[in-house]
């Protein structure tokens, strides 16, 4: 077999048929996707939307997700998009599949397809003659290319009835799914890494003998500047690293200049910005985060001379494959990823460094192998949320309208370990959102990516959720300039009716024009269209003197086009605004000299039970003929500017800095 | 170190060095790996598992201090393929999402209805405080706990 050529920047192979579903001799259909399941739901969905198009009842179907050795080449599930496309690709297949079996069907039973009604996985005839699925797969194998959308007949509706559990749902509440942490094979040991202090640094002196000395200790792998352990115990292989004694050189500094992109350049923008009445600028910064997954990462390896076993969670099976074959010298074909469930990476888990671990220990070893992170190495080891710094200009026109935006964001990769990519990469990561979705006369918007101090990885939302924070803020900060209610100045210049629908909905949610406001209780606004998906969300806060906040009601309105699995989606909305709110009032990731010092969960509070939001409520405003587009991510994205909204409603002070700690409440407001 | 435990009514022998946590006894020894292991010193509550009736974390506690008490872990919540009213509930509200959080969830819920059949909100939001859920899913947890003290 050949190896697959490298394919560049979102780009997909061509679609075939036998790659997507499969007809089994007992009618079984087996669905198959390159994504991966991280609790988004897509299992559930995905085995919906194959069913709907056959017309078979849900658990006819199953659905295999990023085992490498059978799905489709797949780049990665990152974005709610992407699962999104894949769900038309499955919707497409299965709906030609039903088209070939018709068509089968009737050149068998000699009668029009219109007059054969298709149930329980084979099509009948009036007469009572019926030709079952089975026996027409079996006629002649199911596949050749996908047709073009428009040249399939899609099942009509979806007039989707009571939703289904999700598929893994009961599995989950017995304890019985497994994560990467629960995978044990024969002769399987324990391993566990010496990371370097610094990425790049070299490895200057290793001493052993006391690790080596340990119960229970296999032994003690070291080889260039990576340096394991390998022991009979979970606790012995930790309490070996912990004994290892070893010096580290500190890495050299690669020099990179930073990348420049131009977003958005209109002309005369500075004419513009000069010649109105109210004139603003504002510079906002939103800090490092920790993914923070609560299983701290996991993988197990089988490493053989001739093929390696993966049991991973990842979100990108194939780079992974593709990895380990070429650390290992084998093909790729004799590398199979086995994605187990993962605890939930939230757009941080495609780069396996776990996985890397197990590798090579079981490559020494020759045995399998599994590595498990501490709580600590989760924070050290892992890529954070880059911070962002953005500083903006605005000015209102005498009849109240934005007439000038100019914006120039600094941040650092959303792509881990990329070298550098082209500028339109930076933009459509780094510049996510950076342009509003607004009318706003002559805009100028600009990004500048530097690499930090640390490791910077994809979080939830890339950029959005940070650029949002800064862009809905400063409008917030030009309405009361101007003198006109929040809601008005977004409506006043928002031209596309879906965003216009979404602020009406949650204004109409929050019942806005009656809002209490001021002496510590306020409510904030902020909106977004994210990767098409339209969404507005109005916080309601309380601000104690000391400048604690505590969430009240939330509310979102959010347009995804058809929607598939309605209460899926929900849940993904009121994650998203959970999560959010969480590294809006909490979250910081410390950095000291070039390494990550967040250790634990004391010196990285998350959201608990006490400060989740009092009620959040989500409508899906939406019409049945617009595209799917994606949910996991737009509810997180406008939830920080609009917490910060309701903060300066409530008190007055305008916090552009996140977390929104009290004690930066308090200064804002004295 | 030998030790005899009873672990959702079973007893079981293990030999594990003196001072191995009770969750590695029960992930590692034992195999039932439904109690997680999220941060290792009490913070996260992945860990939990009912000890005489309570809720506590297994990975602060070595397995010494757990012989001579009735453990139950999530495997122990069903009962000859019936859930239990919680895993029910938590069913009826998807109250999960990963699930990395929900054996833990479970659990401390479980101790909560025993003790407070009704609770209020609040004290369920209280009772649960020590769990920490990534992936946001706190409120439709209350729900599920609400749903199954009526
Ligand atoms: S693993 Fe025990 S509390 Fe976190
Ligand atoms: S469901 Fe993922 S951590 Fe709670």
């Amino acid at each position: 077999m050949s190896r697959e050529a490298p394919r560049r920047w979102g780009e997909r192979p061509p679609e075939q048929l036998e790659k997507r579903i499969v007809i089994g001799p007992e009618g079984e259909v087996i669905a198959r996707s390159g994504k991966v399941e991280y609790g988004q739901g897509i299992r559930t969905g995905f085995r919906r939307i194959v069913a709907h198009e056959l017309r078979l009842p849900e658990e006819a179907v199953r659905v295999e997700l990023g085992e490498t050795d059978v799905v489709p080449w797949d780049g990665g599930t990152f974005g709610s998009m992407s699962t999104q496309t894949d769900g038309q690709a499955l919707r497409l297949a299965a709906a030609y599949a039903y088209q070939l079996l018709l068509e089968r069907a009737a050149a068998r039973l000699g009668v029009a397809p219109a007059n054969l009604v298709a149930r329980d996985g084979a099509f009948h005839a009036t007469d009572g003659r019926e030709a079952s699925y089975a026996e027409l797969a079996a006629q002649a194998p199911l596949a050749g290319p996908l047709p073009a959308a428009a040249d399939v007949a899609f099942a009509p509706g979806p007039d989707f009835e009571p939703e289904p559990d999700r598929v893994e749902a009961r599995a989950l509440v017995l304890g019985q799914v497994r994560y990467p942490h629960d995978v044990r094979l024969p002769g399987m040991l324990r391993g566990h890494v010496l990371p370097p202090p610094r990425p790049g640094a070299h490895l200057v002196s290793l001493d052993d003998t006391a690790a080596k000395a340990l119960p229970g200790v296999v032994a003690v792998v070291h080889e260039g500047d990576f340096v394991g352990v390998l022991a009979e115990r979970r606790e012995q292989a930790l309490q070996a690293i912990q004994s290892l004694e070893a010096t580290w050189s500190d890495p050299e500094g690669d020099a990179e200049p930073p990348l420049e992109a131009q977003l958005r350049q209109d002309k005369d923008v500075e004419a513009a910005l000069a010649s109105a009445k109210v004139r603003h600028e504002a510079t906002y910064h939103t800090p490092h985060i920790a993914h923070a997954s609560i299983l701290p990462s996991a993988a197990a390896a089988d490493v053989r001379k001739d093929g390696a076993d993966l049991y991973v969670a990842t979100q990108r099976p194939f780079g992974l494959r593709d990895e380990a074959a070429a650390i290992l010298s084998l093909d790729p074909k004799d590398v199979h990823v086995h994605p187990q469930q993962m605890s939930g990476m939230y757009g941080g888990g495609g780069w396996g460094v776990a996985a890397l671990d197990a590798i090579r220990l079981s490559q020494a070893a020759a045995r399998p192998v599994l590595v498990e992170w501490t709580r600590a190495e989760e924070f050290q080891r892992s890529a954070q949320r880059p911070w962002l710094d953005a500083k903006i200009e605005g000015a209102v026109g005498p009849d109240g309208r934005i007439v000038g935006y100019r914006s120039h964001v600094r941040t650092n990769p959303h792509i881990y370990a990329s070298g550098r990519v082209p500028p339109e990469v930076a933009g459509m990561t780094s510049g996510r959102n950076a342009v509003p979705p607004y009318d706003l006369g002559q805009m100028d918007v600009s990004l500048t990516v530097e690499r930090a101090q640390i490791q910077t990885s994809a979080f939830r939302s890339l950029a959005a959720a940070p650029n949002v924070f800064a862009s809905e803020s400063f409008i917030d900060e030009l309405a009361s300039l101007a003198g006109v209610d929040p809601l008005e100045l977004r409506l006043r210049h928002a031209t596309d009716p879906r965003l216009r629908r979404v602020l009406e909905t949650v204004g109409a949610m929050s019942n806005w024009p009656e809002r209490p406001r001021g002496d510590g209780h306020g409510f904030g606004l902020a909106a977004t269209i994210y990767h098409g998906t339209y969404c507005a969300e109005v916080a309601e806060v309380y601000v104690s003197q000391s400048g604690k906040v505590r969430l009240g009601r939330v509310f979102a309105a959010v347009d995804p086009g058809r929607l598939v699995h309605p209460d899926g989606a929900r849940s993904q909305i009121e994650g998203g605004i959970v999560q959010a709110m969480s590294w809006t009032l909490f979250e910081e990731t410390k950095v000291s000299d070039g390494r990550i010092t967040t250790r634990g969960w004391r010196d990285y509070p998350i959201a608990t039970f006490r400060d989740a939001p009092e009620k959040i409520e989500v409508r899906f405003v939406y019409d049945m003929e617009t595209p799917s587009t994606g949910i996991g991510e737009p509810g997180s994205v406008p939830i920080a500017a609009a917490i910060a909204n309701a903060v300066c409603a409530a008190t007055g002070a305008r916090v552009r800095e996140l977390p929104l700690r009290p004690a930066r409440i308090q200064k804002a407001t004295r | 170190m030998r030790y005899e435990l009873s672990v959702n009514g079973q007893p079981h022998v293990v030999d594990v060095p003196a001072g191995t946590s009770l969750t590695s006894v029960l992930r590692d020894d034992l195999g039932l790996t439904a109690t997680r292991l999220g941060c290792g010193h009490g913070s996260c509550g992945a860990c939990y598992v009912l000890l005489d009736g309570s809720a506590v974390a297994s990975c602060t506690m070595p397995v010494d201090e757990a012989v001579g008490h009735e453990i139950v872990t999530v495997e122990g919540l069903s009962q000859d393929g019936h859930l239990h009213p919680l895993q029910e509930a938590f069913l009826k509200e998807d109250a999960m999402q990963c699930g990395a959080c929900t054996s833990g969830m479970l659990i401390s819920a479980v101790a909560l209805l025993e003790e407070n059949p009704h609770p209020q909100e609040e004290e369920i939001r209280e009772a649960l405080s020590g769990h920490l859920c990534r992936c946001g899913v706190y409120g439709r947890i209350v729900m599920a706990v609400k749903e199954a003290s009526r």
